[in-house]
């Protein structure tokens, strides 16, 4: 599903994010990379899509190549490519149904949508997204006057919109009280199950990347320094993974 | 450092009083003039309230319309300005040709558009829009670098095109800001657009220059009372929108 081949991100001016990374995802897999904060991990999350953009090596989703793509192809690999961030990143001051709304806009023609105007297939299953995440009684809600959680609900609704056949999650539960991290975890999990969604989602806590994956990548300073199952994650890997060390 | 700055400072600041003949004496003895213009004025003369007002609502019109037309006009300009969104080669020309424009004030522009298209109200109108499109254009342009990347992320996530990233990643962040802002500048023309008929570019200037010119000091300040009401009257209404947008 999720092609990664000598992936190298050099962010300006010279910070070396991502240091040729490979990767092969399977569908269905619930990825969860673990690392320290400066791993890499969202700055490879962030390139799986080009947001930001790889210096070197190639990706390829859902048998559709990212790098390379020109403008056009790019956008049709976008819109299959969900994204969930750690600060939601919802439009504030837009309805909670508008920002789900969002989430079509690769689909519809550009220009009616750019006037508001959205068919209504795509609004009822903008609303049906919503209802997923329990949260369609929102729906006229504007979305900065809704609690942290229900923001990061809405964020998912959004990226289940799209359709897609890959969710990134950057660290979805960072930003969250620590009670709330399984209720998103939970959401995630039954997108995994239920729609047999392939999840990449990065962590820093330990726990919760054990209870939720089935399998686990280690990221250490923009490297892959684990790759397996939950149960196969040592305490020697751990703490290589989260360790101050030199040693790699 | 600091004091040679300030050394310079006060330099500079004594030899433009020397230069420019500041002197209080020279005030001083102006004052009486002062009192006695101002005695002169009293009571305004009412009988030329109605032609007051209506050059004050011309005022108001010149000052509606031609910020209304600039708002728009703006729009692209402002995109086209900004950092975050302009790509380069747009972007530098651009914010040259805005400095350059923005440079003259919206008196000069009356001179010129009076000489092109003759008196009235009509160049008065060209000259708000060809100021107020060059100043807004900047104050767009600042507001769009000034939002938070996040939520342009998000869109751009969802294999969206340039134009729906700016309307629905960028325009709701931005708007009621540019709302604002064509409020403030809708205040600042109106002020602009009372001097503009010394030009001979329309409102209620006109007035205030001849009644100054006839030396007939009771219906001059007829007009400035008018004037003072009519900026209050505008301001007043314009901040409380403001207020309600953010």
């Amino acid at each position: 599903m999720i092609e990664v081949r000598g992936l190298r991100v050099v962010l300006p001016p010279d910070t070396v994010a991502v240091d040729g990374v490979g990767l092969l995802v399977n569908a269905g897999e619930f990825v969860v990379i673990l690392g320290r904060s400066g791993a890499g991990k969202t700055t490879f999350l962030r390139a799986l899509n080009r947001l930001v953009e790889p210096t070197a090596g190639t990706i390829r989703v859902a048998g559709r190549a990212v790098t390379g793509a020109g403008r056009g192809e790019l956008r049709e690999a976008r819109r299959r490519i969900a994204v969930i961030f750690q600060q939601f990143n919802l439009v504030r001051r837009a309805s909670v149904q508008e920002n789900v709304l969002a989430g079509r806009l690769g689909y519809v023609r550009a220009l009616p949508s750019v006037l508001g105007r959205f068919p209504p297939d795509d609004r009822a299953l903008a609303l049906e997204c919503l209802a997923q995440v329990g949260l369609a009684h929102l729906a006229e809600r504007r979305a900065d006057t809704l609690s942290g959680g229900e923001q990061q609900r809405v964020a998912i609704a959004r990226a289940l919109a799209q359709s897609p056949d890959v969710i990134l999650a950057d660290e979805p539960t960072a930003s969250l009280d620590p009670q709330l991290t399984s209720s998103i975890m939970d959401i995630l999990r039954r997108i995994n199950v239920e729609r047999r969604l392939t999840l990449v989602v990065s962590q820093h806590q330990l726990e919760t990347a054990l209870a939720y994956a089935t399998r686990i990548v280690g990221f250490r300073r923009g490297r892959v320094g684990f790759d397996g199952p939950p149960s196969a994650l040592s305490p020697a890997v751990i703490a290589a993974i989260y360790g101050d060390g030199d040693a790699t | 450092m600091r004091r040679a700055v300030l050394f310079v400072g006060l330099l500079a600041l004594g030899w433009a009083a020397w230069d420019t003949g500041a002197d209080p004496v020279r005030l001083a003895r102006g004052l009486p003039f002062i009192l006695d213009f101002l005695w002169r004025t009293i009571p305004p003369d009412l009988r030329v309230l109605p032609s007051a007002l209506a050059g004050a609502l011309t005022t108001v019109e010149i000052a509606l319309l031609g910020t209304a037309v600039a708002a728009v006009l703006a729009l692209p300009l402002g995109f086209v300005t900004a950092r975050n969104v302009a790509p380069a080669p747009f972007f530098y020309p651009a914010r040259t040709v805005l400095n350059f424009f923005r440079s003259v004030d919206t008196l000069v522009y009356a001179l010129v558009f009076v000489a092109a298209v003759g008196l009235g109200p009509f160049p008065g109108v060209l000259a708000v829009v060809a100021y107020t499109t060059t100043s807004l254009a900047k104050l767009y342009g600042e507001a769009i670098e000034g939002i938070e990347p996040g939520p342009v992320d998000a869109i751009t996530a969802t294999g969206a095109t340039r134009l729906q990233i700016l309307r629905f990643g960028v325009l709701p962040q931005v708007l009621p800001l540019f709302l604002s802002y064509i409020l403030y500048r809708l205040e600042t023309n109106i002020r602009a657009a009372t001097v503009l008929g010394f030009v001979g570019a329309g409102g209620i200037g006109f007035y205030l220059q001849t009644y100054l010119r006839m030396i007939d000091y009771p219906a001059a300040s007829t007009v400035l009372l008018v004037t003072v009401a009519m900026v209050m009257l505008v301001d007043g209404v314009s901040s409380r929108l403001r207020d309600r947008l953010v």
